[in-house]
Order: C-alpha cells, then sequence, then structure tokens
C-alpha cells in the first residue's frame, strides 16, 4: 500500500489550498493508500473546533476531518511547535491527533516518502 | 504536481525545465498532474506577445509521450471547458494523481 502524506501548511479559509488539500484525501482515499494528514504551521487552524465561516460564504472545513475515518484515513499529525505558538492545545482539535515535535515530525514525512504540501 | 498558475508562478515552468532535465537523464516521466491555478497553463489561448509560451510548452511534453492532466473539478471552478484545452493533454479526476502516485517511485511538487 503506497504511503502518502498530505500536508496543511497554510489556514484553513483564505486561500484554496486546505481545502483542496482536503479534497485530495477524499480523492486518493478510496484508491486503498496509507495516508497521513499532517498539520503545521498556520495548517494547525484547519483542525479548530467550532469554526464559523458564514460570513465568508463558506462552508466549515474542519468538521469535514471528522469523515476522514470512513475512508480509512486514520492517522493524523500536529506539529506540537506550531500549535502551541499560536495559543493552542491537543483540546481545541475536532479530533483526536498526535502532537509530535519537530524531529519526530520530520521522520515520520521521511518515513512516508511521497508528500503533497498545500 | 503543479498547484500555481501560468505567469503568476514559477511553478510551471520550474516543472518543465525539471522534466525536460530529468527525460534528458534518462528518467522517465509518469505524469503532471495540474491543480488549483495549474490547470490555467492548458488554455490553448494563451497568447504572451515575445515571451515563452507555456501551453505550448506542455502540450510539446504531452506529444512526447508524458501524460499531461489537468484535474476536471479546478477547471470547471474556472470555466475552462475541454475545447479551450490545447492538443495533447486531457482533463481527468483525482483518480489521476492517485494512479501517479502508484506508478511513480519519485513524487515532486512544484508551487509555495
Amino acid at each position: 500500500m503506497e504511503k502518502v502524506i498530505v500536508m496543511l501548511r497554510k489556514a484553513p479559509y483564505g486561500s484554496v489550498y486546505s481545502a483542496e488539500a482536503f479534497r485530495t484525501i477524499m480523492g486518493i482515499a478510496v484508491f486503498e493508500m496509507d495516508i497521513c494528514v499532517a498539520l503545521i504551521d498556520d495548517g494547525v487552524y484547519v483542525l479548530v473546533k467550532d469554526q464559523n465561516p458564514e460570513k465568508l460564504d463558506m462552508k466549515p472545513l474542519g468538521d469535514g476531518f471528522l469523515m476522514l475515518k470512513d475512508f480509512n484515513v486514520n492517522r493524523f499529525v500536529v506539529h506540537g511547535e506550531s500549535l502551541f505558538e499560536r495559543g493552542l492545545q491537543a483540546d481545541d482539535l475536532v479530533l483526536d491527533a498526535e502532537i509530535v515535535d519537530n524531529e519526530t515530525f520530520t521522520k515520520i514525512i521521511s518515513d512516508y516518502g511521497r508528500v503533497l504540501p498545500f | 504536481m503543479v498547484l500555481e498558475g501560468p505567469y503568476q508562478h514559477q511553478a510551471v515552468d520550474s516543472a518543465y525545465h525539471f522534466i525536460k532535465a530529468a527525460v534528458a537523464r534518462g528518467h522517465e516521466i509518469v505524469g503532471v498532474f495540474l491543480y488549483t491555478d495549474g490547470v490555467n497553463t492548458i488554455n490553448k489561448y494563451i497568447n504572451p506577445p515575445g515571451e515563452r509560451n507555456i501551453s505550448k510548452q506542455l502540450s510539446e511534453l504531452g506529444a512526447s509521450g508524458i501524460d499531461i492532466v489537468a484535474c476536471t473539478a479546478c477547471s470547471k471552478f474556472r470555466g475552462l471547458r475541454p475545447d479551450l484545452k490545447v492538443d495533447n493533454v486531457r482533463q481527468s479526476g483525482l483518480g489521476s494523481l492517485a494512479e501517479f502516485l502508484r506508478a511513480a517511485d519519485r513524487f515532486v511538487s512544484f508551487g509555495d
């Protein structure tokens, strides 16, 4: 089974990248790949609870990630430093993710090999 | 995978030169997936006076046998109808990206 990391690095609504990352995960998950969702930098905001982008005429992105389990996407990794320096904690996220340090994050990327950065 | 549009960003130029260089060194390019604004690269009406024509460059790569795919959904979002594309490229869904990921031993993305 091919191992793929989809890496979210940008905030959820200012640009299309995070939404496209989500669509990519959905799109390739049906091909039975071993997918790891990794969040770093402003990408950590994508999984924050209680998003309400109604005034932007957009749909909330974070809750969508909850249904990825139905597509056998079960691994979510968050770069701890990015999370903490934004004043966030694991409890602020919509799902249970592995909060990892720099070294572990780097090792996971290396382990998966194929990286789709958004 | 190319994640940015032509002329606005260097991504597709870098991809083009990377492919030329890789092929020259004997590597096989399984395919190119044009994603988000990257799909604008295949518009056949691209006509930059006195500058490189990126859509023609990609069409030439396609003619040489490299599978050039622009995301169908992204194309629809941007009004890029099938009749607007250059020859030797095709529009297809994320399944093609999955196929490329499966077939290649290296995956390279171009964008910010």
